[in-house]
């Protein structure tokens, strides 16, 4: 098995060096395309299935290459890859974060030919398709998406809040009536979870963190969004350990019956539904709460792009297999068996979907809404500085004006050697 | 054969080690250095000489000074305890005639864990909601990671529970290379346990204690996976040790100059470390045993 595997990139290379050789008079061989993803669960198979149907249909062949779960490790060996020429890899998986900065490498295939800017914003979420479109040009095509959502105990709670006011003395009444149990729960460990609660706290405070291309974080609703979060934890409304957690330490408390609000991805719904789950039946799900309304959760999720340093031959190649990978067929399938959210608005409508993932398909406008993190190239240099100085306040560190300004003073010292 | 004959024939037989030397250890370090001299950012096609801009920047870097002065308390603390929980131990280890095998077994349990498990039971234990720690914490679930104050010391706890066993059984090796007949003579001249101890065996167990500081230290210096595992370097870089700092702005951020620079700066510390404990090792110890 592992010996197969680590045969791989000696074949592609040696298909690479005969591909070199061979006369034009000689029979072509297979087209052979290299694939670079995430696992998407436990059961393989049904990813394995799509790639077969579409070996069959085109007769190329597809290698398949996991990377690591955790996104900065399979970030770390894409850059590698990519930074050496790119050429042991075709199509492969991206962050919806890091788009921006490897097309600014010029390390991504422009697809703009195949997937044209006004077929992609007319067929895919409007958050997914502001992600791979840059300058009216086609880097990538989204492949399934991920959003924050509010999940609350309905036992507990009568209605969902709509508002950063109303979440508080929701979670009074709760905390009335159950004593003991906490509030809110979110991300408030020093890693990329924390800055996606930060930007949705900045936007429920009718912000925006771009300006052109700079970031900004010295601004009146940045300071009211971080000093909102630090408040929940001072004021009680979260524990103090939401500054330690992340995703799962959240979602076993909150299944635990733990805690009457919960701020996750789609994920945990399943895992929240189990049998076995304390709190199964007793869970809703809402938009997050904002100053005013409801305000966008983040947008999470993967795309699908194409090395730019893989050879043209292979390039029609690719593109059939992203089209196949991101095709109305293959939304249904993830979502269907591995409870991922179609990037394809249509897909919310298949009986399917709806019938076999009904949670997914009623999560349409909670994605429609989703709002991509800033979209810079900056971005991977940036949230490494920017997480310290969130964590610094969550955590009451730092008062959260002050963090901001280091974190700014950060950023710009990053625009400013970068440029 | 003359002496400059087998001077050559000397240089000829080691030649080969030096060569494998050379290509692991002395060409990576120059590569690293000649590295940190340079503005490199792959991602955003940057790679220029910008000579020792690096360092100032990092001279300028509160966070570098921070991780600086968080893996050097991490060093010092770490290392103290774990030489004063591990000479008790070593001598009971050392003395204990029933059940040796078993007891020295059951000792060095966490140290056959791999970091990241000893670090991730940990964090488990510590995790406010449902950890065994905040059960037992007065005043309910305590926040251990969540405090900056608290954070780095939780980090310190779960090295030298790990560690503890290793300096042990440095310390036993030394202890078992001392003459019994010193220990006999001594009661014979009718000294105390406590005398003994303090007149024999420690001074005969300076090479051992000295030798397991240098081995602890240069590895407490470059900590990085029970960090890495606990708090991810949180709250606010208050936990972030060097290695860590290093690590994110090589290859999380993409930063390849700066990243060697502080690659660098970790090394020169850590040989200067070195260099200390092995000066101290080398000066004879005021009494040595007989040969």
């Amino acid at each position: 098995m592992t010996s197969s595997r680590a045969l791989v990139p000696l074949l592609a290379a040696a298909a690479l060096v005969a591909g070199c050789r061979t006369h034009e008079s000689a029979p072509a061989a297979k087209t052979r395309l290299v694939f670079r993803y995430q696992p998407l669960g436990p059961d393989p198979e049904p990813l394995r299935a799509l790639v077969a149907a579409f070996e069959r249909e085109t007769g190329f062949e597809v290698a398949l290459q996991a990377l690591p779960n955790a996104a900065d490790l399979a970030h770390q060996l894409l850059v590698t890859s990519l930074g050496a020429g790119g050429e042991d890899l075709d199509v492969f998986v991206l962050d919806v974060v890091w788009v921006a900065e490897l097309a600014r490498a010029g390390w991504l295939a422009d697809v703009s030919g195949a997937f044209p800017p006004a077929r992609v914003r007319a067929d895919f979420l409007g958050g997914a398709a502001a992600a791979v479109v840059q300058g009216e040009r086609t880097f990538a095509v989204p492949w399934y998406v991920d959003v924050g959502l509010l999940y609350y105990r309905t036992d507990l709670v009568p209605e969902p809040p709509r508002t950063y006011a109303a979440l508080a003395a929701a979670i009074r009444a709760a905390q009335a009536r159950s004593p003991g149990i906490a509030g809110y729960l979110w991300q408030g460990r020093q890693y990329e979870g924390l800055s996606c609660v930060f930007f949705e706290a900045l936007w429920g405070h009718g912000g925006a963190a771009l300006e052109g291309e700079r970031l900004r974080l010295d601004t009146a609703e940045a300071r009211a969004a971080l000093s909102w979060l630090r408040g929940l934890v001072a004021e009680g409304l979260s524990p103090p350990w939401v500054a330690t957690a992340a995703e799962e330490e959240a979602r076993r408390a909150f299944q635990e019956g733990r805690a009457a609000f919960m701020r996750n991805w789609p994920y945990a719904w399943p895992l929240l539904q189990e049998p076995a789950s304390p709190v199964r039946g007793r869970v809703g799900v809402a938009p997050l709460p904002g100053a005013q309304g409801p305000s966008p959760g983040a947008l999470g999720g993967w795309q699908l792009g194409i090395s730019s340093g893989a050879p043209p031959a292979r390039r029609a190649a690719a593109e059939r297999l992203v089209a196949h990978l991101t095709s109305p067929e293959a939304n249904a399938v993830l979502a269907i068996a591995y409870g991922r959210n179609p990037a394809r608005r249509t897909a919310y409508d298949d009986a399917r979907v709806r019938g076999e993932a009904p949670f997914i398909a009623a999560l349409l406008p909670r994605v429609e809404d989703a709002r991509p993190r800033p979209v810079t190239p900056y971005y991977m240099l940036a949230a490494d500085a920017l997480q310290g100085e969130l964590s610094a306040a969550v955590s009451g560190l730092r008062p959260p004006t002050e963090a901001l300004a280091r974190a700014q003073a950060q950023l710009d010292a990053i625009a400013g050697v970068t440029r | 054969m003359s002496g400059t004959a087998e001077r050559r024939l000397g240089a000829a037989l080691v030649a080969p080690a030096g060569a494998a030397l050379a290509v692991v250890a002395l060409f990576p370090l120059v590569a690293t250095a000649w590295l940190s001299l340079r503005h490199r950012v792959p991602v955003l096609g940057q790679d220029r000489f910008v000579g020792l801009a690096n360092y100032r920047a990092l001279a300028a870097d509160a966070r570098f000074w921070g991780a600086l002065e968080n893996t050097a308390y991490f060093t010092a603390l770490a290392v103290t305890l774990e030489l004063l929980l591990a000479v008790p131990l070593a001598l009971a280890l050392h003395h204990v005639s029933r059940g040796r095998e078993a007891l020295r077994a059951a000792v060095l349990v966490p140290w056959i864990l791999p970091t990241v498990v000893a670090a991730k039971l940990w964090a488990l234990l510590l995790q406010p909601d449902l950890g065994l720690v905040a059960r037992l914490w007065p005043g309910g679930a305590a926040a251990v990671l969540a405090r900056p104050a608290l954070a780095l010391h939780a980090a310190i706890l779960v090295d030298v529970w790990k560690t503890t066993p290793f300096v042990a059984l440095l310390l036993l090796a030394g202890l078992q290379s001392i003459p019994e007949d010193l220990a006999r003579a001594a009661r014979v001249d009718g000294a105390s346990p406590l005398r003994t101890f303090r007149s024999i065996t420690l001074p005969l167990l300076r090479p051992a204690v000295l030798l397991a500081l240098l081995f602890r230290s240069l590895d407490a210096f470059r900590v990085f996976d029970v960090v890495f595992v606990l708090t991810g370097g949180g709250p606010g870089h208050t936990t972030e040790p060097l290695s860590l700092y290093a690590y994110k702005t090589l290859l999380r951020a993409g930063s390849f100059g700066l990243g060697a620079a502080i690659s660098l700066v970790t090394f020169l510390c850590v040989v200067a470390i070195g260099l200390a404990w092995l000066r101290a090792l080398g000066e004879r110890s005021p009494r040595e045993p007989p040969p």
